[in-house]
């Protein structure tokens, strides 16, 4: 079977800690003030004692039906063989209409090179050379993981093999190639 | 199909507003203004950007030059906090372009945290400290002319010869952060004399270690959490106190079904993994002590432990009797029910279970007795020696001792240093003096907040001198205007340290340390399960050429002073082969991997398959046993076993104060790095809502804290996740010195609003103090 990547997030395993911000800003050279990725919190939920509270990454959710690739008038905003979607900023002029169309928000325009920008699983600098992405291998939580989901023998395959996994607004057919997992997490 | 351009971008709006609320605390600032502030840039000026749809690029795209260039990979350690985590350095082009964990510790798995990926942005900083400077102007104006290494040793040396001629050695104070450095630096220290040498211990675990050595007759005690299946945390807080290694093993014990209950006034990402009980501040005994009072009326206990391995719980028995669960109820707030579940299911889970012993600790006066009893309760469940308990660190000189672990024990060579004048008087902490709680202190950390109160009242003798490294007691130590007060008063105020700190900035003399990715240290022996030795080596030439490892700054400085013959070594090259010779390592070998533990070996639980083992080996109390009654503690304090003494609470209208940490700052450490700066600028009051709304008090508004003798102006950050009686604000913001620009007046410093009450055992009282909080 061809390959499908996958990250999976298992939210109860987020600490919040933000190793993976940090590590993403490093790998990329994500200017000052902008980010590819974070994990923000949600919550404290609830009122007094009884309150909750997790943590949700934000990145781009590779797309498999890619709002921004359907609006680039340039072609830089594309799918690569492995169909995840990427900017060749060389192409890029900036125009800004992926950021609109992106319904993660998950991009910014890279305020060094001019190009649109956002989460790469960092394909060029790690995964190509055999390397998870820089996140996912200084998860402190061990929230993250990430491979071929066609292949059983996967972390990734495992994990969804045993937990339901959700889509982010799944309702608008992007399919998405993040999957988020609930368990054991108050929403 | 969708028209993509009308899919309005609220979609993760809440979530990162959320992140910004928790971390910051701040003004809710969703998720297109995070962007905008991002896109306009650093300072709010605004960068130019492109109208929405020019087909203009914003600015032209950089060569990115070190793309092409091979990467080297350097195994070093990490120094952006304490805990020197094994690092793999990645270089391009003569810098450092990432810092990644060192895959060839299994126990750390290529893993470190966000400070520690941020290393390479302290490293390029250009607010760095640059060059030796001294003191021009008023002490605290910021005036200082530059000056070579060879003026700054000179003027140094001169000064404290003065200070030795008046008013003896012991008049000059040391104090740093605990850590490689500390065997340079203490030389000077003990060279000319001076018993005054402190660490920073005294500020954070302490009162563990007093506890720990009074039982045991060793403080190398920790706790073997992933394979935990009851996890109880007494305001322990590992996922936001990182320390790697642990905070893994919490995550995996969770991983694998363990249960973790969190007593904290504050909810700590910790407690929104497990059950949060909120416990009223300064109660922790009483839980501990009912814990035990159930436990023992359950007859649940282990009795063969106890006979076999420990002394005086039959004292123990008796202090907790009237200790039940409802009286514990009136003192801790927690239901009566709850501490007996509580207890039970601890029982349930022992020998796996851990009642944790803490990291900083220090809440109350006698604090050391609160981490006495928590660990009776552990011994008392025979929660020691087996996976999931407590364990004995097994370094070469313990392997030593178990014939067939002896071949692991590869021990590390020490360095001679000839003998050290004896001190011609007593420390002004009392530490080490016998009948007087000084007489528990450990020796090798003191009560450092005593230095300002020596300073200022000129008892039990004057310190003139001060020489600090690495530390920074104006935001670290409390009662900040205090210390402020006491450093205006020094003949001699010496800082060595990276940053112009809080504290560098009222001293004579500036010694700039260069970074930890730029220096030898001597090898850490790290072990824990297993033998652990671990190297700092640098990964990248010096960036500011003018800065010095403090193994040359201290060893130049003695030669200057005539005390040169204490450091015996040329560079730190032959320092470290010295150091592993023994151990039949080499500094090549050490290069390499960065990190030694011996091929082979499993972790080592003495007790693990016979429950009968002997412990002779690891328990350095009188006929080794482990200490429930301590005759040492009753010499000195009067309190062989832990007595309960009820602390005030807050009146109505105040607030109790405490603090903690946060996963991406380092205590006192890391306001000013660019990357840390940039996630987490400021801290916020942490208030309930109730008790916000009492007060008029919104979300994010200005608002203006007292302690009754201090003011202190801060955001409040109104949330549910706070018990009404008690406010919080995460530690080391509120930077007073000019020279952080990036941190320089942000957010709210704690240590202003806590006064210095010294402990029963030197350490500093972290959550006694009370605070009313006000609208701006
Ligand atoms: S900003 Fe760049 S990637 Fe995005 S739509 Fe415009 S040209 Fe395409
Ligand atoms: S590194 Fe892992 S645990 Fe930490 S914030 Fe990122 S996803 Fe969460
Ligand atoms: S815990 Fe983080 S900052 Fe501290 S030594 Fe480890 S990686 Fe560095």
């Amino acid at each position: 079977m061809a390959k499908h990547y996958g990250m999976v997030i298992q939210i109860a395993k987020c600490i919040g800690c933000q190793a993976c911000t940090v590590a993403c800003k490093f790998q990329n050279k994500v200017p000052e003030g902008q980010y590819r990725t974070m994990s923000p919190a949600v919550g404290p939920i609830g009122t007094y004692p009884n309150v909750s509270m997790h943590f949700g990454k934000e990145a781009c959710q590779m797309c498999q039906n890619a709002l921004c690739v359907d609006v680039c008038p340039t072609k830089a905003s594309h799918y690569d063989e492995n169909g995840l979607v990427m900017v060749d900023a060389d192409k890029c002029v900036g125009c800004r209409y992926c950021l609109a169309a992106c319904p993660y928000d998950a991009r910014f325009i890279n305020k060094e090179t001019g190009a649109a920008d956002k989460y790469t699983f960092c394909f060029e600098e790690r995964l190509s050379k055999g390397l998870q992405p820089a996140c996912v291998s200084t998860c402190l939580g061990g929230s993250l993981s990430f491979g071929d989901v066609n292949d059983p023998n996967s972390d990734v395959a495992k994990i969804l093999g045993k937990s339901k996994a959700e889509f982010r607004l799944s309702e608008l057919g992007t399919k998405p190639r993040i999957y988020y997992i609930y368990d054991g997490v108050v929403k | 199909m969708l028209t993509p351009v009308v899919i309005i971008l609220k979609i993760c709006e809440n979530n990162l507003k959320k992140l910004v609320i928790f971390l910051f605390g701040g003004k809710g600032v969703n998720r297109r203004q995070f962007i905008k502030r991002a896109l306009y840039g650093a300072g709010g000026t605004a960068v130019a950007i492109s109208g929405f749809g020019a087909l203009t690029k914003a600015a032209p795209k950089p060569a990115l030059a070190t793309a092409t260039n091979e990467e080297t990979t350097v195994f070093s350690s990490c120094e952006m906090c304490r805990n020197q985590c094994p690092v793999a350095v990645k270089v391009v082009d003569g810098k450092v372009s990432k810092i990644e964990g060192n895959p060839n510790d299994s126990g750390f798995g290529g893993v470190i945290c966000a400070r520690g990926n941020s290393g390479p942005s302290m490293l390029y900083d250009p607010q760095r400290l640059k060059k030796p400077m001294i003191r021009t102007g008023e002490r605290g104006s910021g005036k200082y002319k530059e000056v070579s290494w060879d003026e700054a040793y000179t003027y140094i040396a001169e000064k404290v010869k003065e200070l030795q001629q008046k008013y003896g050695g012991e008049s000059v104070a040391f104090a740093s952060r605990k850590g490689p450095h500390d065997w340079f630096f203490r030389a000077i220290g003990k060279g000319i004399g001076s018993p005054n040498i402190f660490s920073h211990e005294a500020t954070c675990p302490m009162t563990r270690s007093v506890a720990l050595h009074s039982m045991f007759g060793s403080e190398a005690i920790a706790a073997d959490y992933g394979n935990a299946k009851y996890i109880v945390s007494v305001g322990r807080n590992w996922l936001e106190g990182i320390h790697v290694a642990q905070t893994r093993s919490i995550m995996k014990a969770i991983d694998n079904g363990a249960k973790i209950v969190v007593l904290d006034p504050r909810f700590s990402v910790t407690a929104s993994k497990g059950e949060w009980i909120p416990i009223k501040g300064a109660t922790d005994l009483a839980f501990v002590m009912a814990m035990a009072n159930v436990i023992i009326a359950d007859g649940t206990y282990d009795k063969d432990f106890i006979e076999r391995y420990t002394s005086g719980f039959d004292k123990w028995q008796v202090e907790v009797k009237d200790k039940t669960p409802e009286w514990a109820e009136k003192e801790t707030g927690i239901p009566k029910d709850t501490i007996i579940r509580i207890a039970r299911e601890f029982v349930k889970h022992s020998p796996k279970a851990i009642l944790d012993f803490g990291w900083r600790t220090g809440i109350t006066p006698n604090d050391y007795q609160l981490r006495r009893a928590i660990m009776f309760v552990n011994m008392m469940m025979g929660n020691f020696e087996v996976p999931g308990g407590y364990y004995h660190k097994k370094y070469a000189a313990v392997l030593k001792k178990f014939p067939e672990m002896s071949s692991y024990a590869k021990t590390l060579g020490d360095i001679y240093q000839p003998a050290f004048p004896k001190p011609s008087t007593y420390r002004i902490d009392g530490t080490g003096i016998k009948g007087i709680p000084g007489q528990l202190i450990p020796e090798g950390d003191g009560a450092v907040s005593q230095i300002p109160e020596s300073i200022l009242t000129g008892q039990p003798y004057p310190i003139k001198g001060w020489f600090v490294h690495r530390f920074n007691p104006v935001i670290s130590v409390t009662e900040s205007d205090r210390i402020i007060e006491a450093l205006k008063k020094l003949d001699l105020l010496v800082v060595c340290d990276i940053y112009m700190t809080d504290t560098a900035m009222f001293a004579d003399v500036i010694l700039p340390e260069c970074s930890y990715l730029e220096r030898y240290d001597k090898v850490f022996d790290m072990s824990g399960k297993t033998p652990k030795y671990v190297l700092r080596q640098p990964a990248v030439e010096l960036v500011y050429p003018d800065t010095k490892p403090s193994w040359q700054i201290y060893k130049e400085l003695a030669v200057k002073m005539g005390l040169g013959h204490y450091f015996p070594y040329e560079d730190m090259e032959e320092f470290i082969s010295r150091q592993l010779a023994p151990a039949g390592l080499t500094l090549d070998y050490m290069k390499q991997k960065g990190v030694w533990t011996p091929e082979g070996m499993k972790p080592f639980y003495i007790r693990a398959n016979d429950h009968t083992a002997s412990l002779d080996d690891i328990v350095h109390r009188t006929d080794s046993k482990i200490e429930f009654y301590s005759e040492e503690v009753e010499e000195a304090t009067k309190q062989g076993i832990p007595k309960y003494e009820q602390y005030p609470q807050p009146q109505e209208g105040e607030f109790r104060f405490v603090q903690g940490k946060v996963a991406v700052h380092t205590n006192a450490g890391t306001a000013n790095v660019p990357v840390l700066n940039e996630l987490m600028p400021e801290n916020s009051l942490w208030i309930n809502q109730e008790s916000a709304n009492k007060l008029g008090i919104r979300e994010g508004e200005d608002i203006i804290i007292s302690n009754g003798k201090y003011e202190h102006k801060g955001k409040a950050k109104v949330t549910q996740g706070i018990r009404p009686d008690t406010v919080f604000c995460y530690h080391g913001f509120g930077r007073i010195s000019p020279g952080l620009k990036r941190a320089y007046g942000k957010g709210i410093n704690g240590n202003k609003l806590i006064n210095n009450v010294i402990g029963e055992v030197g350490n500093v009282c972290t959550s006694m103090s009370f605070v009313t909080v006000k609208k701006a």
